[in-house]
């Protein structure tokens, strides 16, 4: 359980090291990449949380993602339409549904533990 | 497959394949959000300097209109004091008619200087390039050097012109001229050509004196400029400004 979080903090550290500027042109294609790893991540728990969880899937979709998004964007400044705008909305809303569901499993979860308890302690 | 396998093997159930990818995942995961954090980082400290770069420059150009306002206020000063002596000294050759030769002198040297806005009688000249075809000829035999405009003066000067202007600037005592190509630099001022000569005095001593056959208008026609002189009733010549 703590693999994940110490790579996340490993990838933050090393994000933070590195000081290369990319050129401005290019932060669209960043803010989609952030979205789209963030998407997949919480859709990864997600899927954990429902049973459903597939490391192929989970593993070829972030990187599908990632570059599907940034395509989106290439294309879109190359043919001057916001097609980034795309991208950014459906990763947007998929991370709140997302989000959502993991609420309310974790939220269904903790009645169900408090019923049992009391069940417990009523026996 | 079988490096995993081996780790899975080495590491028993701790190192699984699965978590392996969850590894990656979440470093690349990292990597983006850490890296697209410092770039923001970066645009807002850039975007701060510049504001105060701004802020910097804005203030300075402030200090330097406050300047040159002094600098105008400073010379309308001193124009009033030059007219109060000017005025004292009239009284004075009033008072005493010995003295009234120095103070006509005192006036022609200042003209001379340029100290004071003139106005009078004079010539103008103009000084053009002359016509011709770039390909056969070449230009430095038609155009105006700083010597033709030397030639000039200098006759001016010694036919008693009390004060000179070219192309609208007061040529004082202690201006120079430098040939800078097509243009003449007259004070680190540019003139293109042409080249229009102001000089105020007997306009009649000074047709003539460049008309002298054998003079400056025969030696300027010579180098193939075309020169047209002009006799003015009232000239007007603006006093020497020192630019700040």
């Amino acid at each position: 359980m703590w693999l994940p979080f110490l790579g996340l903090v490993l990838g933050l550290a090393l994000g933070l090291l590195t000081n290369i500027q990319i050129p401005s042109i290019y932060e669209n294609y960043l803010s989609i990449a952030v979205l789209a790893a963030l998407d997949t991540l919480f859709g990864g728990i997600r899927a954990q949380l429902q049973h459903v969880y597939d490391d192929k899937v989970f593993v070829s979709g972030f990187f599908f993602n990632i570059v599907l998004a940034a395509g989106l964007a290439f294309l879109g400044v190359n043919l001057g339409v916001d097609l980034y705008l795309a991208a950014i909305f459906a990763f947007g809303v998929r991370l709140f549904q997302n989000i959502a569901i993991i609420r309310r499993i974790l939220l269904t979860r903790l009645d169900e533990k408090r019923h049992n308890k009391k069940k417990t302690s009523i026996e | 497959m079988k490096m995993n396998n081996k780790k899975q093997n080495s590491k028993g159930n701790f190192f699984t394949r699965k978590q392996f990818e969850l590894l990656i995942v979440c470093i690349t995961t990292g990597f983006i959000i850490g890296y697209s954090y410092n770039q923001a980082k970066d645009n807002r400290q850039t975007s701060a300097i510049k504001s105060e770069l701004f802020e910097q420059e804005d203030s300075y150009r402030e200090e330097l209109i406050e300047q040159q306002e002094r600098n105008k206020e400073l010379t309308e000063e001193a124009n009033m004091l030059q007219e109060k002596i000017r005025h004292y000294e009239k009284k004075f050759a009033s008072n005493e008619k010995d003295s009234k030769k120095l103070v006509q002198e005192a006036e022609d040297l200042r003209l001379l200087l340029g100290d004071l806005n003139s106005e009078g009688k004079g010539i103008r000249i103009t000084l053009q390039d002359g016509d011709y075809d770039p390909k056969s000829a070449n230009p430095n035999d038609y155009i105006v050097h700083e010597s033709h405009v030397f030639k000039l003066l200098n006759e001016l000067k010694i036919s008693g012109a009390q004060a000179i202007a070219i192309n609208g600037q007061r040529v004082m005592a202690n201006s120079y001229i430098r040939c800078n190509g097509p243009v003449i630099t007259i004070d680190g001022k540019q003139h293109p050509a042409p080249f229009v000569i102001e000089a105020i005095g007997d306009s009649g001593t000074l047709r003539a004196s460049l008309n002298l056959s054998g003079g400056v208008v025969d030696q300027l026609l010579n180098d193939n400029i075309v020169v047209s002189l002009e006799e003015n009733q009232k000239l007007m010549m603006p006093n020497v400004k020192i630019e700040s």
